[in-house]
């Protein structure tokens, strides 16, 4: 030993030091209190705020903004705070299956966290939107998810203007952002370039009017009228630089079109990149000749033979068979379907939005995964 | 009703290796887990074209094949190492000290470590010669300690181990003071401080000590995939073992005897498990506090008589250049106040004060982790006091914002780099993200503070007589071997293994 450690005059007295760290633990762990240990904590309280989990709400208004919309207010069972912008998966069950949805909040987050009043604006298109059109009545129950997505103003990154591009029912988290700044839970400058076919397409009309602000302001673009006071036309670069600030964030929320026209105008402004941010749509159907395959679905213990066919996504396939599975975006993106995959061949809807080491252990998105041969899938569990 | 030799309850690093180490022994094992991934922090996630590390700074007493680490060989045993691509780390720390007007850059290896202090502190040599040297002590020591399960030999102890015993009751401070060390290399050689969340003069010295020695001799490690791989990869050994893994499935209960002792787990879909082991990879604060009904008075308050540490704050960027660009020269920085760590502590108490971040850009460890041209960085912080649990709902997304910025400007401040314009994609996580992913109290990510009364050692002493619940006990950063991803492996390990040897006890 090349050198001896000591601390105190005399070593042994760092050796009795050691030997009383035993005795001293004890003594501390001897002199707590004996008072139940807390059941929450504030943190944790809050957090049950920001992310309130899977929770029953009641339907106590519907109302028909257009001939294809409709609004449905609920009653949540508990507070919700989030960001304007952002959805929540509704889910009801149907004819026996739980079913579900992503839709943007129409309503304002104050409205969540004070009144615990939630409201989604639904298209009548698609499996679950048709059902909620046609049978969704006052006092219905649903399930409300958490908060969720990306779609909202983030301060640091973006500027200080928003240039929101809209398409049809693409309005809702523009709407949820208008009213926030009006109650003031965002604070940034909204312009809102607002496209439908007609005056009678607009959903929130009276409601945006109402709204404007020097922090808000809507511009509406028809593209099948002429009117007085309204654009007509697309959404073009020409209109774009009419209305918007030298530096801004565009964020769109539309159909697939949309984007892909929007998109090149943006190029040609110089806007692209980090200023420019799409709401992701729920992936679809795949055009390709229909054909059956067999699905084998293992969720905890159980395990399940299921068809599932080539044009639709494996998450599809396993409602259809009322599996409960667990599902939020729908896009691919939120990983909340993460399912293994034991074999079989599949393809995905788009980009590949899964994490490196989900491809490497054969991990996938069942959500935008269509299969192209049998596969066997093991699921997480979907809502109890 | 269904049966299971053990029950493990959450699939983050701990519970993992738990579950791996009950299948080898042979019990028949169901690991649940409430959320739909594995791992707990030890995960991924992606904004646009960023795949971001959600906890991972660097994957400490790893080493190579030549120079392997304890986590290699813990790794090797059970049957994982090879699933995952590793990648080194390149050089240790770069630390920033304002009060003390610090800039360091520190290299791994221990001769290259003493020569850079050297030249940073001259006269600084023979003092970090004996650190080192008590340092290596004490992980001979522990390693002797691991090789007896903990029944260390007192004469043994004495003999060989003496400078271990002798230094094994101080602090960090106590002990650099002993050895004469000058007050900037103890500054500097303090700076990894903030990955065991309590200050130096609480800190245990064999804690630190041992810590250190194996960053510095070893080197660190990150998987190519991040973290998420290396959870990823130990899902898959369990079910090659045959073990069975349940996501999306909270434990709710675990049902006690009249002995206070283990019968069973009901499960959030209401199924029953019937167990008489369980592994609890979450607080005992949780456990004792909801999830068994009947607990003794003992146990009661030896958990209220501990102190949850660290509340995690993390920013993660994705920036629209690369690192050279922005001027970011380092994987991993340390930046504080001062070095006064006991001051620091105070410091981070408040969201209105705590600028500290360990901050890393993993492009610097690994260029191609983002697309080209671009590059990531995650910051990380921890407050010392509940204060996120003053801040109200409806203030909560300016507050994150707030400290967001605050990170920021001090990185920009302190290295010279300019980053906010390049920032593409911005994750925050808060202790309300950590409470809502993990449902720690207060969003701890740092489980029971290592306070001088509960360090390492007094810890380890007491393994035993700590386990009070027949057939319960704890892995992951709760337990015995204090937070962070090498401890809460090895608190998997030693875990299962002791409750391999129950099960065999019970015949």
């Amino acid at each position: 030993m090349a050198f001896q450690f000591k601390r105190q005059l005399f070593g042994f007295m760092d050796l009795i030091r050691f030997k009383k760290l035993v005795p001293n633990r004890r003594r501390h762990l001897d002199a707590a209190s004996d008072a139940p240990l807390p059941k929450t904590y504030r943190v944790n309280e809050t957090a049950a705020i920001l992310h309130p989990g899977n929770q029953k709400a009641t339907v106590i208004s519907i109302k028909t903004e257009t001939a294809d919309t409709k609004t449905y207010t609920l009653q949540l069972s508990r507070k919700m705070f989030f960001r304007a912008g952002q959805y929540v998966e509704i889910s009801a069950n149907v004819n026996g299956s739980v079913v579900n949805r992503p839709y943007a909040i129409s309503s304002s987050p104050l409205q969540a966290l004070n009144q615990s009043v939630l409201s989604v604006t639904v298209k009548k298109a698609g499996f679950f939107s048709n059902w909620l059109f046609d049978n969704a009545k006052v006092g219905d129950q649903l399930i409300v998810g958490d908060p969720s997505g990306n779609f909202h103003y983030e301060g640091i990154k973006d500027a200080e203007t928003v240039v929101a591009l809209a398409g049809g029912s693409g309005i809702t988290p523009f709407y949820s952002m208008a009213q926030a700044l009006k109650e003031g839970s965002e604070s940034f400058r909204l312009i809102l370039l607002y496209g439908a076919k007609t005056r009678k397409d607009l959903i929130f009309k009276a409601e945006l009017d109402a709204l404007v602000s020097d922090r808000f302001k809507v511009v509406y673009v028809l593209s099948d009228e002429k009117a007085e006071g309204y654009e007509s036309g697309f959404i073009t670069k020409e209109l774009i630089a009419k209305y918007a600030p030298a530096k801004y964030t565009c964020m769109l929320c539309g159909s697939q079109a949309m984007y892909s026209f929007a998109d090149k105008e943006l190029a040609a402004l110089g806007v692209t990149g980090k200023w420019v941010k799409h709401e992701a749509n729920c992936v679809g159907t795949r055009d390709v000749k229909p054909q059956q395959f067999n699905l084998t679905v293992h969720i905890r213990d159980q395990k399940y033979v299921i068809k599932a066919d080539a044009t639709e996504t494996l998450l599809v396939a396993m409602e259809r068979a009322g599996l409960s599975v667990p599902s939020k975006c729908r896009a691919g993106g939120c990983g909340f379907c993460h399912s293994k995959l034991v074999g079989g061949k599949f393809s995905i809807a788009g980009q590949d939005k899964r994490r490196l080491a989900d491809a490497k252990f054969g991990y996938i998105h069942p959500c935008c995964s269509y299969p192209d041969s049998d596969l066997e899938l093991i699921v997480p569990a979907g809502l109890e | 009703m269904k049966q299971y030799d053990a029950v493990v309850i959450g699939a983050g690093n701990g519970g993992l290796v738990a579950a791996i180490r009950l299948l080898q022994g042979g019990a028949k094992t169901l690991l649940v887990e409430k959320h739909n991934l594995p791992g707990g922090f030890a995960t991924s996630f992606k904004r646009g074209r960023f795949e971001f590390e959600a906890s991972l700074h660097e994957l400490n007493d790893f080493g190579t094949k030549d120079n392997s680490g304890d986590v290699r060989d813990l790794f090797d045993s059970l049957g994982v190492t090879d699933k995952i691509e590793w990648l080194q780390i390149p050089e240790a720390y770069r630390v920033f000290s304002r009060e003390e007007k610090i800039d360091a850059t520190m290299p791994f290896g221990k001769q290259a470590f003493i020569d850079k202090m050297e030249h940073y502190v001259p006269g600084s040599r023979p003092s970090m010669e004996k650190f080192f040297e008590l340092a290596e002590e004490i992980r001979a020591a522990q390693a002797y300690s691991n090789s007896v399960n903990g029944k260390t030999d007192k004469n043994i102890m004495l003999s060989k181990y003496a400078n271990f015993v002798r230094c094994g009751s101080y602090s960090v401070n106590e002990v650099l003071d002993s050895l004469k060390m000058p007050k900037k290399a103890k500054d500097i050689l303090n700076a990894y401080w903030c990955y065991l969340g309590a200050h130096c003069d609480d800190l245990s010295f064999i804690h630190y000590a041992s810590m250190v020695i194996r960053y510095i001799t070893r080197g660190a490690a990150m998987p190519k995939m991040r973290s998420h791989e290396i959870s990823l990869a130990m899902v898959e050994r369990i079910r090659e073992l045959g073990g069975d893994v349940w996501f999306n499935t909270e434990a709710v209960k675990i049902f006690t005897g009249d002995d206070y002792g283990v019968e069973g787990v009901l499960l959030s879909n209401g199924e029953h498990i019937e167990t008489r082991h369980v592994i609890a990879n979450c607080a005992p604060h949780i456990v004792y506090g909801k999830m068994i009904d009947k607990v003794p008075v003992q146990v009661i308050k030896e958990t209220n008589a501990r102190k949850l540490a660290g509340r995690g704050f993390t920013m993660f960027l994705g920036l629209n250049k690369s690192a050279d660009e922005l001027g970011i020269e380092n994987h991993n920085y340390f930046l504080y106040d001062t070095m006064d760590t006991a001051k620091q502590y105070e410091i981070m108490k408040k969201i209105d004060t705590n600028c500290v971040q360990a901050t890393v850009c993993l492009n610097r460890a690994y260029p191609e982790c983002s697309p080209e041209g671009t590059c990531m960085m995650y910051f990380t912080t921890l407050y010392m006091s509940d204060d996120w649990g003053n801040v109200k709902p409806e203030d909560y997304f300016r507050v994150k914002d707030k400290v967001a910025n605050m990170m920021i400007d001090r990185f920009e401040q302190d290295t010279g780099a300019k980053i906010r314009d390049a920032i593409e994609e911005i994750s925050v996580a808060t202790p309300m993200t950590y409470a809502r992913y993990c449902g720690h109290p207060e969003g701890g990510i740092y489980g029971y503070e290592s306070q001088y009364w509960d360090g390492l050692t007094p810890r380890l002493l007491m393994m035993a007589e700590d386990h009070k619940t027949r057939g319960l006990r704890f892995a992951g950063g709760f337990s015995m071997r204090l937070s962070g991803y090498s401890s809460a492996y090895f608190s998997g390990d030693i875990t299962a293994r002791q409750t391999i040897g129950d099960i065999k006890r019970e015949g």
